[in-house]
């Protein structure tokens, strides 16, 4: 039998190194004793320079010394006051009590449930580096690591890149306990695995790998679980280093990983058998794998109406194709092939090209490459500048330019079209690949006409048929076909009749609703209503 | 659990369909009518039952051995030497089928679309692009027919159907012709198996499905929708130019396109559509020739370098069809290359198949 998931065996893999710090190797075999001026002094040659660096001495049930260290800008010092240092203050340690001070601390005096104890300078730093802070007490070789971290972090706000009319306002956030606390929340189920990951050798990351346990292939999982581990980098800032690494096929226009900051679309896509890739410090959560599909449909499209969903999804694939043909078409139209087309428009579109001194395909790409950097300035500009910025793209480029009989009118039209047709996808990556493709369809339309419009447009295809997203066909469902998936690709039909998971991702749990369960249960429970 | 990549009996169909709609759609009326007259339907129907012989042997050349392609039946049957001899002869006779029917598209297209675009290019473009998918895995292979099927059979059925209203019935009769005798009638239906002939590939697939049991079922069904295209082309065609005008047209197909009208006048000629649609369906069938090249040179030479084979076959391909002057030495050619291509496509296989017969031997069944 083949492997599934995998990538294609031509694929080398990188040699596995970890670098580690120099600071924590030569601190591995340096072991703390009992006095506290010394372990202090191992912390201080290290982090003395840090402006957080905390350490606060006092004495332990009045009598013993004992010193607190800890990296203020991770710690909740209110917690450190009120729930260690005050109760390590007050108390008394009992004459009579044959229990070691350090046992009797952790068990009777801290109400704490994440207390360790530390050995060596390694793991101590280590554990100050997470957020903990350290106790030394005189007397005692070992330090005990409390864990009292706390971190910034922005209030769930509804996500800016996927705004829906109706559905859910909740949209991921950069820390990753709230994200999966978010899932958690739509799937209180004991199949919903979380298993973590640490990655980037300089910012060891946080990464969380969410599937249900009795949905997702398990070679899928397994192959997703092999590509991250293989995973050799420094830094990992966003999902967007993770999606690098793990895809198929690098040098493809086309995203092979889906991203989203809404948590109802994940679980949506995790109960069909997929697995998410949730990143600390990323409010994008990746979704593999990922199909042609489903960079134009929405979460929203779940929520109204089946016939209307259905015929805005092919508005929108409608819009897609438009982008990415619509002017390369107009410029082998009007350059090769004019009695394509009906002669009014020819004389139309020929009547308002008088005096424009480029040939058409220089005009649209002039007008496209115009567009891009309007595109790229409105998205970059701060948002008080955006007015000023939109009325010279109206006035400049539209009117003027054509006033000027520097461009025709209908290539106005016809660019308006391809540019608004790119942003009514609801994806931006795989908008963005259809938009830089168009430039090479308007060269090859240009310089061979219908010839060279029709081998781009299936160069393209033919590239896209042959990609796989951890070994699921991307342009599957249309091929290779699949009757039940098609019910929900470019249509969307009603719920009820989509009872089966896609099969492209082979699911153990093939059905969605168990018809003989579903029965049984909503009788039961319509007996007791009534 | 299954392997996803496996190939199935419908897109085995679906290949054979997308492979046999070729090149020849557009031309095939005119050279039909031009031998046998009104007898045309008839005579092609003739071809069509001659060309299931090939089938039939492929397919059941498959069953016997469903572990290997052809170059490994081959070998199994008539010996390493003389298996890899007849193998090379196949695999060759595809590469010059293929440059030739290379050329003839490049002749559509600047006779129809660019008259003053040199040649060459739109011969490099079709290989450039065949090229380009041919070292891939079969899957992709067969995801590629059966993504474009529907855009090759949606045209086609745009252009036929309202074509129907034109139609003028006594342009059919009679239908075994003037004068035509027994053997005019096979030698038109020739040309017609000529056409529909070329599925060779699939003995390329059949290892790869998931149960190569069924594929003389899907095979017979492939071949039998994909001719059937043929033989309602010709009958409309000829049903609506008649004999004696069919054979001023060298692409009668296209005129029949240029006759239909949509309503709303968005485009002024359905023919484009048509044209579109027949790139599509070259490039299907000259893609499955040169997937068999680059398959069949692989396994010869027990190599996995697709790329290197890929690439290499682009230059014999492009001199191939860089040979003809005109339009009238191509036709030349693409027939005189067919008729030897009947003796591989058709008789080969009959003949390998009733010798694996004779010698009782099998593949390897697992």
């Amino acid at each position: 039998m083949s492997p599934i998931f995998k990538k294609s065996p031509t694929n080398k893999e990188g040699e596995r190194f970890v670098p580690n710090s120099s600071i924590i190797q030569k601190a591995q075999t340096v072991y703390f004793t009992p006095n506290i001026k010394y372990n202090f002094e191992l912390f201080t040659s290290i982090l003395q320079k840090d402006a957080d660096f905390l350490s606060k001495k006092f004495k332990v049930f009045g009598e013993t010394p004992a010193v607190l260290i800890c990296l203020k800008s991770l710690v909740d010092m209110e917690k450190i006051e009120r729930d260690i240092i005050k109760q390590l203050q007050n108390k008394k340690h009992p004459d009579n009590s044959h229990t070691p001070i350090t046992t009797y601390i952790m068990e009777d005096v801290l109400y704490y449930t994440a207390v360790e104890t530390v050995k060596n300078l390694a793991a101590g730093i280590e554990s100050l580096l997470a957020g903990k802070a350290l106790v030394f007490i005189e007397g005692i070789e070992q330090a005990m690591a409390l864990d009292v971290y706390t971190q910034e972090k922005r209030s769930i706000e509804q996500s800016e890149t996927e705004r829906v009319v109706r559905g859910p306002r909740d949209g991921f956030i950069e820390s990753l306990q709230t994200n999966v606390a978010l899932l958690r929340y739509r799937l209180p189920v004991p199949e919903f695995r979380v298993e973590q990951r640490e990655v980037g050798t300089r910012t060891k990351t946080k990464i969380a790998i969410c599937y249900l346990d009795d949905i997702v292939n398990p070679e899928l999982l397994e192959e997703v679980r092999s590509r991250i581990d293989k995973i050799v980098i420094d830094r990992i800032l966003d999902a967007g280093y993770i999606e690098h690494y793990i895809q198929d096929d690098v040098t493809s226009p086309f995203p092979q990983v889906q991203n989203s900051e809404r948590p109802d679309r994940v679980v949506g896509n995790l109960l069909e058998g997929r697995v998410s890739i949730l990143v600390d410090g990323s409010p994008f959560a990746l979704i593999v794998p990922a199909i042609f599909v489903q960079f134009y449909q929405t979460s929203e499209d779940y929520n109204e109406r089946w016939i209307i969903t259905s015929a805005i999804r092919i508005i929108r694939l409608a819009a897609l194709v438009f982008s990415l043909t619509f002017s390369s078409f107009y410029v082998t139209v009007l350059s090769f092939h004019p009695e394509l087309i009906p002669a009014t428009f020819v004389v139309a579109a020929s009547s308002g090209r008088q005096g424009v001194p480029f040939p058409v395909v220089i005009e649209v790409l002039i007008m496209e490459i115009a567009m891009e950097i309007l595109r790229e300035a409105t998205v970059r500009m701060p948002q008080q500048v955006g007015g000023a910025l939109s009325i010279v793209g109206v006035l400049v480029v539209g009117q003027a330019a054509v006033q000027a009989g520097f461009v025709s009118p209908i290539t106005v039209v016809i660019m308006a079209l391809s540019t608004i047709g790119s942003f009514a996808t609801p994806s931006y990556n795989v908008a963005t690949a259809f938009r830089v493709l168009r430039f090479i369809l308007i060269i090859l339309a240009g310089t061979f006409g219908l010839l060279g419009l029709a081998v781009g447009i299936m160069l393209v295809l033919n590239h896209m048929l042959s990609l796989r997203s951890f070994g699921v066909p991307y342009m599957a469902p249309f091929s290779p076909g699949n009757y039940q998936e098609l019910k929900d690709s470019f249509m969307r039909f009603p719920i009820q009749w989509t009872k089966e998971r896609p099969k492209h991702l082979q699911p153990q749990d093939k059905k969605r609703v168990d018809n003989r369960k579903y029965n049984k249960r909503s009788g039961g429970e319509g007996n007791n209503e009534t | 659990m299954k392997p996803n990549n496996a190939v199935t009996p419908v897109q085995l169909a679906v290949t054979i369909i997308s492979t046999i709609i070729g090149v020849s759609i557009l031309g095939i009326p005119n050279f039909v009518t031009e031998k046998v007259g009104t007898a045309a339907p008839l005579s092609s129907v003739l071809g069509v039952l001659m060309g299931g012989f090939g089938i039939l042997a492929i397919t059941l050349l498959g069953r016997r051995f469903p572990k290997q392609t052809l170059i490994g039946y081959n070998q199994e049957i008539l010996g390493k030497k003389i298996g890899n001899f007849f193998s090379i002869i196949v695999i060759l006779f595809f590469l010059t089928l293929m440059g030739v029917e290379t050329r003839h598209f490049a002749e559509v297209i600047v006779g129809s679309l660019l008259p003053n675009t040199p040649i060459s290019i739109a011969i490099f473009f079709m290989i450039f692009l065949c090229a380009s998918v041919s070292f891939l895995s079969v899957s992709t292979f067969v995801y590629i027919h059966f993504f474009y099927l529907p855009f090759i059979i949606i045209p086609l059925l745009i252009i036929l159907l309202p074509s129907i209203q034109n139609v003028t019935y006594y342009h059919l009769l009679p239908i075994t012709g003037h004068d035509v005798s027994i053997r005019m009638l096979f030698s038109g239906g020739m040309n017609v198996t000529q056409a529909v002939s070329n599925f060779m590939v699939i003995a390329m697939l059949i290892p790869f499905m998931k149960n190569p049991q069924k594929c003389v079922k899907s095979g017979l069904w492939g071949y039998a929708i994909g001719s059937l295209f043929f033989i309602i082309t010709i009958t409309i065609a000829l049903a609506v130019f008649g004999a004696e005008e069919m054979k001023h047209l060298l692409w009668p197909t296209l005129g029949l396109g240029k006759m239909v009208r949509i309503p709303g006048d968005v485009l002024s000629r359905v023919d484009a559509i048509l044209l579109i649609a027949w790139i599509f369906a070259v490039f299907t069938t000259l893609f499955s020739y040169y997937f068999l090249y680059v398959r069949g040179v692989a396994e010869l030479m027990r190599s996995s370098r697709y790329r290197l084979i890929a690439f290499l076959g682009f230059p014999f391909v492009f001199m191939v069809a860089s040979l003809p002057q005109d339009i009238y030495e191509v036709y030349y050619y693409v027939l005189e290359v067919t008729l030897v291509g009947l003796i591989i496509t058709i008789i080969y296989p009959v003949l390998l198949f009733i010798l694996s017969i004779i010698r009782r031997q099998r593949g390897i069944t697992e």
